[in-house]
């Protein structure tokens, strides 16, 4: 019975975890001076990665594409493939990944750590909201680093797609230049960047209830991390699949 | 409240973890300007007794009061007014590892005073200084030895001019002569500053030199409390057990009837 009821548990302390989080921010404001530095590092840290996946996830739908297109003789069409892939798919749910287990893991790990050594304590002790100091600049920093991410991972990936398609596919630039505007629409853009702010909101939120209430010790840091990035994944794909429907179903 | 009243009074207090009883009707004055300490073997609720105090647990029955404030029911506004009156010392100093020493002593001022850079750095310095760390601003606490990470934590914990200090522990784990500096450091605050310290340890020896007031947990229940006289002269055999590996006791048949 506790095995059934610990799950359920578990999402009511999240629902707790977000409603602290929410009123504390309000409560004690914003340090946008941490948000910016945040927004910096997350930013800063997620790019180099996501753009080496992104020319090869650009590349590879190019390829895979071209290759199910020509079967029809629409080889030329693989633009629109890309572009449709890329923005509505591939680059949030990427992006979305890439700062889950960068940044996400790496929230739910400090954390973790500032809760074994009682840090957390420390600032409770000094009268210092540690939901407002510790969580909320990180939550503001994914949200803010992660639409944009997708945006610059969506340019990337298309520009390598163009050179595997135009370089090594032989298809004419022109053509598929023309399939990937026509098929890239303001609706799309922002439905990438709702998508993107969703997991943002989901990895910031996720990461910090796993770190903030880790168990002490060594074992616990490893358990918190380790449970983080699973919850992330699952609950940004799912999100996906349900935005999906929502915007194309 | 006048300074003959006691700046924290426990009554009645009881906390339990599942099924497992820490403290069970727990009753304790802690005099202004006075160190107490409250020792105890490994696991008999000590720290628990401590989170109690600055509201991190809150008691299931009972009233924890902490200058004239009841902390476990005290709503978030007063309980953070009481948290600026007070300072603590965690076990390993709980220094804030991504920041520098003078970062962390500074930490409290920057978040709760209108202080310029000047004066913090100031204020920093002066209070490194008094804990005999002077120059050290520029270190990160990694390059801090145990001993020196609590002495940081401790003029963290004095930064603010609090009324009281609480200290978790602050010499586990240190060797004799740096446990002794810590000892010594506590006991010269109280002189210069004239702040209430709450300690809590097992380290026996220290204890009695820089108590005075000394209380004995276990079993979740205080079983001593007076001055260090009084306790080295109980005649309580779980105390005397406790006390006597490190201390020289008076003979059991010297002690007269009812100690």
């Amino acid at each position: 019975m506790t095995r059934i009821l610990r799950p359920i548990e578990a999402l009511g302390e999240f629902g707790y975890f977000v409603w602290d989080c929410l009123q504390y921010t309000v409560r004690y404001g914003v340090r946008w001076d941490r948000v910016m530095l945040e927004t910096y590092r997350v930013g800063v840290r997620a790019f180099p990665i996501l753009m080496v996946m992104t020319v090869f996830v650009g590349s590879n739908v190019a390829i895979q594409g071209y290759t199910a297109f020509s079967t029809l003789g629409a080889g030329n069409m693989v633009g629109m493939f890309v572009s449709m892939a890329g923005i509505r798919e591939i680059c949030p749910l990427l992006a979305g990944v890439m700062v889950a287990a960068k940044t996400g893991t790496e929230m739910t790990a400090q954390l973790a750590v500032m809760r074994t050594r009682e840090q957390i304590d420390a600032l409770e002790v000094m009268a210092v909201n540690p939901y407002a100091e510790l969580v909320t600049p990180g939550f503001l920093a994914i949200c803010i680093a992660l639409p944009l991410l997708t945006m610059i991972g969506l340019v990337v990936s298309l520009a390598s797609a163009w050179l595997v398609a135009v370089g090594q596919l032989g298809v004419s630039p022109g053509e598929y230049n023309d399939y990937v505007w026509s098929n890239i629409t303001t609706i799309d853009l922002v439905n990438a960047m709702v998508k993107a702010l969703v997991f943002g909101m989901l990895i910031a939120t996720i990461s910090g209830f796993f770190g903030f209430f880790s168990e002490r010790g060594a074992k616990g840091i490893g358990r918190a991390t380790n449970r983080a990035v699973v919850s992330m994944c699952v609950t940004c794909i799912c999100a996906d699949y349900l935005l999906t429907a929502a915007f194309y179903g | 409240m006048t300074t003959m009243e006691p700046i924290i009074r426990i009554e009645n207090v009881r906390k339990t973890f599942g099924d497992l009883v820490v403290l069970e009707d727990l009753t304790l004055d802690v005099e202004t300007g006075k160190t107490t300490v409250i020792m105890g073997p490994s696991g008999v609720g000590k720290s628990v007794f401590l989170k109690l105090l600055v509201g991190l647990l809150q008691p299931d029955a009972g009233q924890v009061w902490v200058t004239g404030v009841d902390v476990a029911q005290a709503r978030e506004r007063e309980l953070r007014k009481v948290r600026m009156r007070l300072g603590m010392l965690f076990q390993d100093g709980a220094l804030f590892d991504s920041m520098t020493v003078g970062d962390n002593v500074a930490f409290p001022l920057r978040r709760h005073t209108k202080m310029k850079p000047p004066e913090i750095q100031q204020v920093v310095a002066e209070r490194l200084q008094r804990v005999g760390l002077p120059g050290i601003e520029h270190k990160m606490p990694g390059e801090l030895s145990g001993g020196m990470r609590r002495r940081v934590g401790l003029a963290r914990a004095i930064v603010l001019d609090p009324e009281i200090v609480l200290f978790d522990e602050p010499t586990s784990g240190l060797d004799p002569i740096t446990s002794d500096q810590i000892d010594n450091l506590i006991a010269e605050m109280k002189v210069a500053l004239g702040i209430t310290f709450v300690v809590i340890s097992h380290d026996i020896v220290g204890s009695f030199r820089i108590a005075d007031r000394i209380g004995m947990l276990y079993n979740g229940r205080l079983i001593a409390f007076g001055t260090p006289d009084e306790v080295r002269h109980s005649a309580d055999p779980t105390l005397r057990r406790f006390l006597g590996r490190n201390l020289a006791l008076p003979p059991l048949e010297s002690l007269p009837e009812g100690s």
